[in-house]
């Protein structure tokens, strides 16, 4: 009973940041997504309207223009990181002068913040003083102008994510790496198995569960991508990268539209919800059941 | 099935030589123990029998075949490891059905064959589970399924029983020594008991410090070992070891310990005043009138035998007999040794006399 009432105790501070910081706002949006809200127009009362936010959001071709960009670019992201983390996890698995040094250099992306991360890129990608264009001038004859074709800036979100946030793949890769028993992988030798097949039958389905908790955590991310691209894009051109985050940012901000985007809000979470079920099913449930 | 031979095999981490030109000769069907203390380089052997692991010099022969560069997956071996090395995410038929499918069997053959081996090993009803739902002896029975699919030329076997329990390490001795029967395949077999080399070895390679003591049928080995590691190794509970010298005495010759305990010698070679290793198992010394005088520190009963603890002078000497002893510790006994049962050994270069 004591150490009960001293467990609270000591998670109390904990809870009442939660409860006024995550619970309330919450639920504060889940609720205003049920209303009118213009707090900086003529007329700033918060006003309910039913699912009136949901139904212009199933027919407003900006949002659904932003959620098949967003999927392509959240389906792209994630899969070259976990591609190019995965390569480099095996690479900082084997022996090589240097290799504390650099596998500490490689992981500076993710201490930067994404606004300073979208300024570095906007810097570089600029076309006359960039020096991505530059080199793709002078070397391929390539145009690099992100604020032109529709492609590039696409691209270029993409591979600036990948430049970020791939470090944080390879961290979790290699630590599930690392905590694979030898054995089954000399068996797998001994029982014929080349390094391909050992990849398919051994590794990748032993590592499964980290490759899984890691995509949920990018997809996550992902979906709420918003300084960055905001930072070296704003969205556009047109709203070729005007990813959900960017959509809601530029609802609720600029066109201080607070229900709508709310309401937004709620479906980007449901969203979210829905395709991390999808992959856990896909992918875990069936070998817990059969376990 | 194969035959293989071991030349001169040495082993060296960067310059630190581990082991010292191995030879070992393994005859097709033959099921061989290696034997020694921990670090003794068995398991080393193994590895490079399996070609997990490189070796620094020397050459091993499967078949008539220098697999020296072989990789593993081309030697056709199977190996069984202390820790199972069982695909957690596949199932039984699965695990057992592995080197098969990587063979790129057809699917009915595997089947087939899956299901072969699970009966023989008893394991039909659970080929559907995953190894975390399996107890320690069925996990060790899967390992052994999907060495026997394959079909190899030699098993390989690494401590395959040191994580079971006492009683079921028994029960998977018979079943792996009726296994080497039925399938008349070639066993390497890595232990650090000297009892289940012993009782399942047709023959036993003892190694220590990464170096062959001796090479011999279980008996040969506990009749006749050939230096006083062997002897002290081989046999449970161990030889008892005398130190002393050779001494002139009225009925002949005599051991004398350097105590004054004299015990009765057998026709040797050693010289008057050599110093010697006297060694007698306990099971060969009785207790009876007219022994050795020798004064009770221990008496450990099991039922079938009696273990009986005694001093003389410094010496502790353990004997095991049939007949149930009633002496109190302090109390003063006779052990009775039959010359023909000692051993004797050079104090200095531990070698047989």
């Amino acid at each position: 009973m004591q150490s009960n009432k001293l467990g609270w105790f000591l998670l109390a501070p904990t809870l009442v940041v939660l409860f006024f910081f995550g619970v309330i706002p919450f639920f504060y949006v889940v609720w205003l997504a049920f209303h009118q809200w213009n707090p900086f127009a003529v007329n700033p009362e918060i006003v309910f309207n039913g699912a009136a936010n949901f139904r212009q959001l199933v027919f407003d071709q900006g949002f659904l223009a932003s959620l098949g960009v967003t999927i392509a670019f959240v389906f792209f992201a994630v899969t070259t990181e976990l591609i190019i983390g995965y390569a480099l996890a095996q690479a900082f698995m084997r022996d090589f002068p240097g290799k504390a040094f650099f596998r500490t250099i490689h992981t500076l992306p993710l201490i930067m913040a994404p606004i300073i991360v979208g300024s570095i890129w906007k810097l570089m990608t600029t076309p006359s003083i960039g020096i991505i264009p530059q080199f793709l001038d002078n070397w391929f004859g390539y145009d690099l102008n992100i604020g032109q074709s529709a492609l590039a800036a696409f691209t270029v979100t993409v591979i600036m994510d990948v430049w970020h946030w791939t470090p944080l793949v390879t961290l979790t890769m290699i630590a599930a790496l690392v905590s694979l028993p030898p054995d089954p992988f000399e068996q797998a030798q001994i029982d014929g198995a080349n390094k391909r097949q050992i990849f398919w039958h051994i590794t990748l389905p032993m590592i499964r569960p980290a490759i899984l908790a890691t995509v949920f955590i990018r997809l996550m991310d992902a979906l709420r991508t918003v300084d960055e691209v905001l930072m070296l894009t704003g969205g556009g051109p047109g709203s070729a990268t005007r990813y959900l985050g960017v959509h809601i940012f530029k609802e609720v901000f600029p066109k201080t539209n607070y229900g709508y985007g709310s309401a937004v809000s709620v479906i980007v979470l449901y969203l979210t919800i829905v395709v991390c079920w999808l992959l856990f099913v896909a992918l875990i449930a069936p070998r817990n059941k059969k376990g | 099935m194969a035959n293989v031979a071991i030349r001169d095999v040495i082993k060296r981490y960067g310059s630190v030589q581990v082991m010292h030109g191995v030879d070992v000769d393994i005859e097709d069907g033959e099921f061989v123990v290696l034997v020694g203390p921990s670090g003794c380089g068995k398991s080393t052997l193994l590895r490079m029998i399996a070609g997990l692991e490189a070796i620094s010099g020397g050459e091993i022969r499967i078949g008539d075949r220098l697999v020296n560069d072989v990789p593993p997956k081309e030697r056709d071996i199977a190996m069984v490891f202390q820790s199972y090395a069982l695909y957690p995410h596949k199932t039984v038929a699965e695990n057992i059905g592995f080197p098969l499918k990587m063979a790129k069997r057809p699917k009915a053959e595997i089947a087939e064959k899956v299901n072969y081996a699970a009966d023989i090993l008893d394991l039909t009803k659970y080929l559907d589970r995953y190894p975390k739902a399996l107890s320690g002896g069925q996990r060790q029975r899967v390992a052994m399924g999907r060495a026997i699919v394959r079909d190899p030329q030699v098993f390989l076997f690494d401590e395959p029983l040191s994580n079971l329990d006492a009683k079921l390490r028994v029960t998977m001795r018979v079943e792996i020594k009726e296994l080497h029967q039925r399938l008349g395949t070639t066993i390497v077999y890595v232990t650090h008991d000297q009892i289940e080399a012993m009782t399942m070895a047709d023959k036993i390679v003892v190694m220590r410090d990464g170096r062959v003591e001796q090479i011999g049928a279980p008996l040969d080995l506990y009749d006749d070992p050939r230096n006083v590691f062997v002897a002290g190794f081989i046999g449970s509970p161990s030889m008892n070891f005398i130190h002393g010298t050779i001494a002139g005495g009225t009925q002949g010759r005599v051991f004398r310990s350097h105590e004054g305990l004299e015990l009765p010698l057998p026709p040797t070679a050693a010289v008057e005043g050599q110093e010697v290793t006297y060694g007698i198992r306990p099971e060969h010394i009785s207790v009876g009138e007219g022994g050795i005088p020798v004064k009770v520190v221990v008496v450990e009963p099991t039922g079938s035998e009696t273990q009986v603890f005694a001093r003389s002078g410094k010496n502790l000497i353990d004997a095991i007999v049939k007949e149930r002893i009633r002496a109190r510790p302090g109390e003063e006994i006779g052990f009775r040794i039959d010359a023909a049962d000692v051993r004797l050994f050079d104090r200095k270069t531990e070698q047989r006399i």
